[in-house]
């Protein structure tokens, strides 16, 4: 019986997710400009710091343990808070990596076909961050474990938005989506 | 007396118009050269319309309870293999820009649809049926769990790409809203027609599928009528500015 009203809520909730999405779907061009915002906003050298090693060390050397887990705690939650931000960006980034993949200039194109593969990299990898950022939030007594090259592909996603830009810097400016 | 008398009315109804509209999508997809693009779902279509005559002729002819059966149950299986085709071809129209997401993705999938088999089964083994006949019910099993998994998976399509911040080309997005509608109202009513066994609500859940079936074609004639949009210029940016966000990134690399 709880099996069959399972298979009821189920299906009612899929449809309810499958209208909202339809409803969404309607309006969500790339933007430039607020995917440059999004990836301006984030201060990377800050995101090094919080989730550096040796920083880390240091603190657990020279901290009483219960002080150096409540510190270990807010730092892994900034550091998450951080890893969410970037890979919102990278989720703007990749909507503005597709629709320039459909320029004609070829050039435009061709950079947005790398500025989409680096941003889906990104959120990627931001979610595998995440998820050992979050371990660090609840378990901050264990050994951190090392985070997935997030900053280097977060300078790679970075560089491929300068090469749309450069790609764009003729005459006409850049135009997308 | 009179419910019965209109729901039958409307019931015939839904059902051939669903299929004139069906017999149009397949025309659209004709001559608009999507069958290229879309060679599973036209199949799909082809096939759901020679069936739904089928079964119509079959109706009207008051052949026994047992032949409309076997064919209905024959012509289920073949509509389910059918709609994992569809789910196939749109999961590779989805992915097909990125070869990161060709893998990632791929990988991804294999895991929730193992998941969601397992789930699938588990319910519909789960849930009691409202049919006598074993082979039916066994049927009805199949089915319930394939809802399952299809409903799953195109949800899963929905909420990658709304994470990745992909978009989706209108006649996939098409194609995926009305499948989805569709599997998910099956597995709702498949699970009420467990619960309520009684003759009023097997009509009453016979129209809700149907009348289902109606929409979905409406959606899909809907969204692979109007051509897919060329890319419009949203983002107008001066060279000047495309500079000073160039200085910026430059300024962030070199930290």
């Amino acid at each position: 019986m709880i099996a069959a009203w399972v298979l009821v809520a189920v299906g009612l909730s899929a449809l309810a997710i499958l209208l909202y999405a339809a409803l969404r779907s309607r309006t969500r061009p790339g933007d430039l400009e607020r995917a440059v915002q999004a990836f301006r906003a984030l201060d990377i050298q800050a995101f090094r710091n919080l989730v550096d090693f040796s920083e880390e060390a240091f603190l657990r050397d020279h901290l009483p343990p219960r002080k150096f887990r409540a510190i270990k705690r807010q730092r892994a939650w900034a550091a998450f808070l951080y890893a969410w931000e970037a890979g919102r960006a990278a989720a703007q980034l990749a909507m503005v990596g597709q629709a320039a993949q459909r320029s004609s200039d070829p050039t435009i194109a061709a950079s947005g076909a790398q500025a989409a593969e680096n941003a889906f990299r990104l959120r990627v990898q931001t979610l595998r961050a995440g998820v050992i950022l979050l371990a660090g939030v609840l378990l901050p007594g264990l050994q951190s474990r090392p985070i997935p090259a997030l900053v280097d592909q977060y300078e790679r996603s970075a560089e491929t938005l300068f090469l749309i830009g450069r790609g764009s810097s003729g005459s006409r400016g850049l135009e997308v989506a | 007396m009179q419910w019965v008398n209109w729901s039958d009315a409307l019931l015939q109804f839904l059902w051939v118009s669903s299929n004139v509209l069906l017999l149009g999508l397949g025309v659209v997809l004709w001559r608009r050269g999507l069958y290229r693009e879309f060679p599973c779902f036209f199949a799909y279509v082809l096939f759901e319309v020679a069936e739904n005559i089928l079964l119509y002729v079959l109706f009207k002819t008051r052949v026994s309870g047992n032949h409309y059966a076997y064919v209905f149950a024959a012509t289920l299986l073949l509509s389910i293999a059918l709609r994992f085709g569809v789910i196939d071809e749109v999961s590779k129209n989805l992915f097909r820009e990125s070869q990161f997401l060709k893998v990632a993705a791929r990988r991804s999938l294999q895991a929730i649809s193992g998941l969601l088999l397992g789930v699938g089964v588990l319910l519909a083994v789960l849930a009691p049926g409202n049919t006598s006949a074993r082979w039916f019910a066994g049927v009805t099993v199949v089915n319930r769990g394939a809802a399952m998994v299809q409903t799953g998976l195109l949800l899963s399509f929905l909420l990658f790409s709304r994470f990745l911040g992909m978009s989706w080309r209108r006649h996939a997005f098409g194609i995926t809203l009305g499948l989805g509608i569709m599997t998910s109202v099956d597995l709702a009513t498949y699970g009420l027609g467990a619960e309520f066994v009684s003759w009023g609500w097997t009509r009453f859940l016979n129209l809700t599928i149907t009348g289902a079936f109606f929409v979905c074609t409406s959606i899909w004639i809907r969204y692979l009528m109007v051509p897919e949009p060329k890319p419009l210029s949203v983002t107008v940016v001066p060279d000047e500015e495309v500079e000073t966000w160039n200085k910026e990134f430059q300024h962030l690399l070199r930290q």
